[in-house]
């Protein structure tokens, strides 16, 4: 001690030289007394609208910031999934008042932060501007207009999204993730192209008004503003808001699979293998087995650098830059996700160590130094997140949302401490059993090296969206030849002549298929009247309850459609000329001549029965049509244009006039599948020469 | 008391300077030149301790690039008193976290504690800078960590790595030609000389600064700084105390022409034989000296074109332009002509080349804030279907009208009022407080900067915009780097 003194004198006359050196480097400082954690009580009250208002006064800083969150629960979104996404994204896009030229403006002249999505919208903001600022806000919450032009253009941003996507370890990871976790669950809608181009704006508002409604709402208000200031802000720019019952039922968990699954996505010139294994659990936040489940799980891969999987995979091996377990426990859904990136060559090697490090959590106690570690590590972050102001915020939101008791995190430490080496090992008996989703994204050479983990060797490949990828098989013919047998199945012939012969003796078909809408139709019957004239000459017409509603035709020079709805519209140049390529009773036989672009892909095994695949692109269309290997006929055909995706399937082949035809067909559009069943076929029957007009 | 809102209101906005609430202070240098800045919050039980590193990529052998990020790693494997792996383990087995990271200028470290460990992070960083220890096993497995980063950051992202591309072709022969990510093939051939050596330059006390934020007592912690940082040996003293650690007493004794066995482990600095004594004299004095590259960079000459073909689906461009350092008074005017250009959603850029031409899924102008010659940057991210020669030439409609006219008065307010609120909000955070007292001394010599800000961004002008706009974003001297869709 009086050395030290010594030296500081010295310091102080800033003489030169080396002094001190006397500590002993190999103790180790001892912890000073423990400081005193606060949580400070947040104001809550509710609105005279049922908005309920939690406050989280702090003035260290001269800014506020306003959370509106929305208490209703996810709904499914099937084949019109990202919906909500898109109407979180459309909500600033202009409001009754304002243009969003104008809101834009607005909001950026005070350096304001203001930000939605599909379940809340936020407004950060300099305490002096806040008056103006919620006055924006209150305009976009009651008045967003959703126009036409900003729908149309965020969908077209969208589908540049999705096309960067595909390019995205991270993206196509969660979706796969998403798809594999919650099969049938809101937390399993990934929008993809198919889905993005169904939604219409008025999916968009009614999500809206569905989504965002006062009742059973939150507004944390955080930061530089006194709760009496608050209650009467909230009242002000909120109070007035009306809306809808939210929807409220619970979507309950995510679907477990026996064994563990390999799944696979292609990221063509990876270099990385992004592997996340998961699995949806079971738990609502604040289960009792929440605490005790998230140090079993800081152990096995919590952000630290003491956790095993970093450890191990990391430290020890070299593997990965970080690899983590996270735990997400959430009203709506919850799982377990431990994901990293590791190099091509170590894809299986790491798959190994992942799973004994989860082997050896559920079968052995973890040591009582590593759970000291965790529990004190999670006492740190907890005490460290109380220095934003949001925190506080967040904890009083959680506790109202999951009606936690009004304690639950100033006891948190207290909890914490009391989680045992039994009550750990408890945890990964219960929440961590075989059932492991194995999902990687990476290179192809990669494939051979995880099949070994999947417990029936089957690897699902899925695509950058988690839809099951087609795998195909190489044809063993080519297209030209498959056009030709199908052309000799369909005419009951074996050789060019005869086929030739028959052909020019058909003049006319007539087919009429009654489809039965179904409950979603409301029981109604739907009549489909196909006509074709040799040799380009054709005309379609739907009806139904005796009406037309709509009916198209073409006869060979030019044609149009005609809807109740639009009235008539004459084909446009580009249409005819789409048209010209594709028309005829067997349009196929005239690919050659007519210069369509076609492709046999190759063989496809579908429902258990080997299919030739051949594409089509004709103009902006894109079709697949599927043939048998062994009849060669047609029994299924997608087709994709701008306006979504069509699927019809065919069966039921019965003769009529020494030609085989379809007698059943199904046809899937979006949400909606129609069964058909054919009720005649006229073949060179007398066509009414009036259809063409 | 809606009343006194709105009048609160009026006045605020009449006035859209408000002053900066100022952080304070205490700094002060140690004998051995270590600089130490100490700011005070009692807000939240927590404290920042934190050491930046007067060194980054610049710094580095042309042959060895990559190696101060990588030293970066290796400095978290352990000292004489901490075993491997053991370092991290103390900070988090006590509630707090640790990291660091390294830019082409410095490399910064720290540690976010419970208050009543800031003597353990003290403890942990002056062991860190005095004498840290790095065994083969850990050089192995960081070059591997390293090279992962490196495929996960970059290499397997898209568009990852323009960033290499860009610098190398702005900077042409200067040291920030490469970026800290370096070559894994130069990681792949560093020896052991060239780790020590670089411990031996660059991490010693007049090169780095000791910075501190939170739930502190000034006085208490200049106790335990004296204690753990001012024991470390001034000028070179502290690497003849390194060699005194690690040479054989051999190896020790060719050297320096003294046994080593005449310095005593526990007060290493105060010997008893005078040759000794003599050695520890003359090594204190003998200077620590830190080449800090200041060379001039060639100016781009023309327009430099490079295509790039990337794992994408949207192509996408980067324009790379010199801008000037961080120090120069234009720099404030730089970053608001980039705030005008692409700050918010209102900004010329989003506005016009994203949502009304829908020619851009992103586009953005950035300045890059380097102590040396700066790099300032245009991008765009194609829409589907647009080709980059679309793109370029929407985004050079936005460079030359903002040469040509005048920003308006009110986007001129706009950007200064957003300013504001980005210069009120960037001291929320002690961790954030203590990196931006170390980095305004460090770069800027001058730590009181902190609470100059808003002047600094005030006093730009409209013309200031334009006239920086007309003097760095040169359109006839520049880098255009393409990225298109590789085939697949």
């Amino acid at each position: 001690m009086k050395k030290w003194i010594t030296y500081i004198a010295l310091s102080a006359t800033a003489v030169t030289g080396a002094y001190g050196q006397q500590i002993d480097r190999s103790v180790r400082p001892a912890a000073a007394k423990a400081p005193v954690i606060n949580i400070k009580d947040s104001e809550v009250f509710k609105t005279s609208n049922g908005i309920t208002v939690i406050v989280s006064e702090n003035h260290k800083l001269p800014r506020v910031s306003f959370n509106l969150v929305m208490g209703g629960r996810p709904m499914m979104e099937g084949s019109k999934a990202g919906v909500n996404d898109l109407m979180g994204k459309l909500i600033l896009s202009g409001t009754t008042s304002r243009t969003k030229d104008v809101l834009d403006k607005e909001v950026d002249y005070m350096g304001a932060t203001l930000s939605a999505n599909g379940n809340s919208i936020y407004l950060s903001c300099l305490t002096k501007h806040l008056d103006k600022a919620l006055g924006i806000m209150q305009d976009v919450t009651m008045n967003p207009s959703f126009p036409e032009s900003e729908f149309e253009r965020i969908k077209k941003q969208e589908e540049s999204n999705l096309l960067s996507a595909k390019s995205d370890p991270g993206t196509m990871g969660a979706n796969a993730e998403k798809k594999i976790n919650f099969g049938n669950h809101p937390y399993g809608d990934v929008m993809n192209e198919t889905t993005l181009a169904a939604i219409t704006r008025d999916d968009v508002m009614n999500s809206f008004k569905q989504s965002f409604t006062p009742q059973g709402s939150y507004l944390v208000i955080v930061g530089d503003i006194t709760p009496a200031a608050a209650k009467q802000l909230a009242e002000q720019y909120f109070g007035k808001w009306t809306g809808t019952a939210p929807y409220t039922a619970d979507p309950g968990s995510g679907t477990v699979k026996k064994g563990n699954r390999v799944i696979f996505v292609n990221k063509p010139g990876a270099v990385q293998s992004t592997i996340s294994i998961s699995f949806p659990i079971d738990m609502k936040p604040g289960d009792p087995n929440q605490l005790p489940l998230t140090v079993m799980n800081n152990i096995l891969g919590g952000g630290n650098f003491g956790a095993r999987l970093l450890v191990n995979l990391r430290e020890d091996k070299g593997y990965t830059y970080g690899t983590t377990s996270d735990l997400n426990v959430l009203r709506d859904g919850s799982w377990v996700s431990a994901s990293g990136d590791y190099r091509n060559e170590v894809t299986d090697s790491a798959i190994v160590q992942l799973l004994y490090e989860f082997e050896r959590i559920t079968n052995e106690y973890v040591t009582a130094e590593e759970l000291t570690f965790a529990k004190s590590w999670m006492a740190g972050n907890f005490a460290r997140s109380l220095e934003s102001p949001q925190t506080v915020g967040r904890f009083a939101l959680s506790i109202i949302q999951n009606g936690l008791p009004a304690d639950y995190y100033k006891t948190y430490l207290q909890r914490l401490e009391a989680v045992d080496r039994e009550a750990v090992l408890q945890m990964a008996q219960t929440y961590f059993k075989n059932g492991y989703n194995i999902i990687v994204v990476g290179n192809e050479s990669v494939l051979d090296k995880i099949r070994q983990f999947d417990s029936d060797g089957v690897i699902e490949k899925l695509d950058a969206f988690g839809n099951p990828v087609k795998e195909m098989k190489q044809a063993d013919i080519t297209a030209d030849q498959l056009i030709e047998n199908y052309m000799y199945a369909v005419t009951q012939t074996t050789s060019q002549k005869a086929m030739a012969k028959k052909l020019k003796k058909l003049k006319s078909i007539e087919k009429k298929t009654e489809f039965d809408l179904g409950e979603q139709g409301g029981g109604m019957k739907l009549l489909m009247t196909d006509v074709f004239q040799a040799p380009v000459k054709e005309y379609m017409k739907m009806e139904a309850g005796g009406m037309t509603f709509q009916s198209s035709f073409y006869d060979g020079t030019k044609g149009a459609s005609t809807s109740m709805q639009e009235g008539r519209k004459e084909l446009t140049a580009e249409e005819l000329e789409d048209k010209r390529k594709s028309a005829g009773m067997f349009p196929e036989m005239n690919y050659k001549v007519n210069n369509v672009t076609y492709e046999l892909k190759g063989i496809e095994n579908v429902n258990g029965k080997d299919l030739y695949v051949l594409y089509v692109k004709n103009g902006d269309s894109e079709q697949y049509d599927y043939f048998t290997t062994d009849t060669h006929l047609k029994v299924k055909t997608i087709s994709i244009t701008k306006e979504g995706e069509t699927t019809i399937e065919n069966s039921d082949f019965k003769d009529v006039d020494g030609f085989l035809f379809s007698h059943s067909t199904k046809i899937v559009m979006g949400p909606m599948a129609m069964d058909g069943k054919v009720t005649s076929i006229t073949v060179n029957g007398k066509v009414d020469p009036a259809l063409f007009k | 008391m809606k009343k006194r809102l709105l009048i609160a209101c009026a006045i605020g906005c009449a006035l859209p300077a408000a002053a900066q609430k100022p952080v304070e202070y205490v700094e002060y240098d140690l004998p051995n030149g270590m600089h130490v800045i100490l700011h005070q919050e009692p807000a939240t039980p927590i404290v920042a301790v934190s050491v930046m590193y007067h060194v980054g990529s610049k710094n580095e052998n042309p042959n060895r690039t990559g190696f101060a990020h990588f030293f970066e790693h290796l400095l978290f494997e352990g000292s004489a008193n901490i075993k491997r792996a053991e370092y991290s383990e103390l900070v988090e087995k006590n509630g707090g976290a640790l990291n660091a990271n390294t830019s082409n200028d410095r490399t910064y470290y720290y540690d976010l504690l419970p208050s009543n460990q800031l003597e353990l992070g003290l403890w942990l960083e002056s062991e860190r800078l005095l004498h840290a220890k790095v065994d083969q096993t850990g050089v192995e497995t960081q070059r591997e960590v390293v090279k992962e980063e490196k495929r996960q950051r970059f290499d397997n992202q898209p568009y990852g790595t323009w960033m290499e591309k860009m610098f190398k072709l702005v900077y042409g022969n200067h040291p920030y030609s490469w970026t800290p990510i370096g070559s894994m093939d130069h990681l792949n051939a560093a020896q052991e000389s060239d780790y020590v050596d670089f411990y031996r330059t660059f991490y010693v006390p007049s090169n780095a600064v000791l910075s501190i934020a939170g739930d502190i007592n000034i006085e208490q912690t200049k106790k335990w700084i004296d204690k753990y940082f001012a024991s470390i040996p001034t000028g070179q003293a502290i690497n003849l105390y390194r060699d005194f650690e690690n040479l054989s007493d051999d190896a020790f004794l060719a050297k320096y022409n003294v046994a080593r066995s005449a310095f005593n482990a526990n007060d290493f600095l105060n010997p008893k034989d005078p040759k000794a004594k003599a050695l520890i004299k003359e090594y204190t004095a003998k200077k620590t000296v830190v080449q800090r590259p200041d060379a001039p960079i060639t100016p781009i000459n023309g327009v430099v074109r490079e295509t790039v073909y990337d794992n994408i689906q949207l192509p996408a461009v980067f324009y790379g332009y010199q801008f000037p350092k961080e120090t120069d008074k234009d720099f404030a005017a730089l970053e608001m002509l980039n705030a005008v250009l692409s700050g918010g959603t209102s900004s010329r850029m989003n506005k016009n080349i994203v949502e009304k031409k829908q020619e851009a899924v992103a586009a953005f102008s950035f300045a890059f804030n380097m102590e040396g010659p700066g790099l300032g940057l245009v991008a765009g991210i194609a829409a589907n279907g647009i080709t980059v020669e679309q793109l370029e030439a929407s985004l050079d409609e936005e460079i030359k009208r903002i040469q040509d006219e005048l920003i308006s008065v009110e986007e001129y307010e706009a950007i200064r009022n957003q300013m504001e609120n980005q210069i009120v909000s960037s001291n929320s955070s002690v961790a954030g407080i203590a990196e931006n007292l170390a980095q305004n001394y460090m770069y800027f010599g001058s730590t009181s900067l902190i609470n100059r800000q808003m002047e600094r961004y005030m006093s730009v002008t409209r013309e200031d915009i334009q006239r920086v706009a007309k003097k760095y974003l040169t359109q006839n001297n520049r880098i255009i780097l393409h990225y298109l869709p590789k085939q697949q």
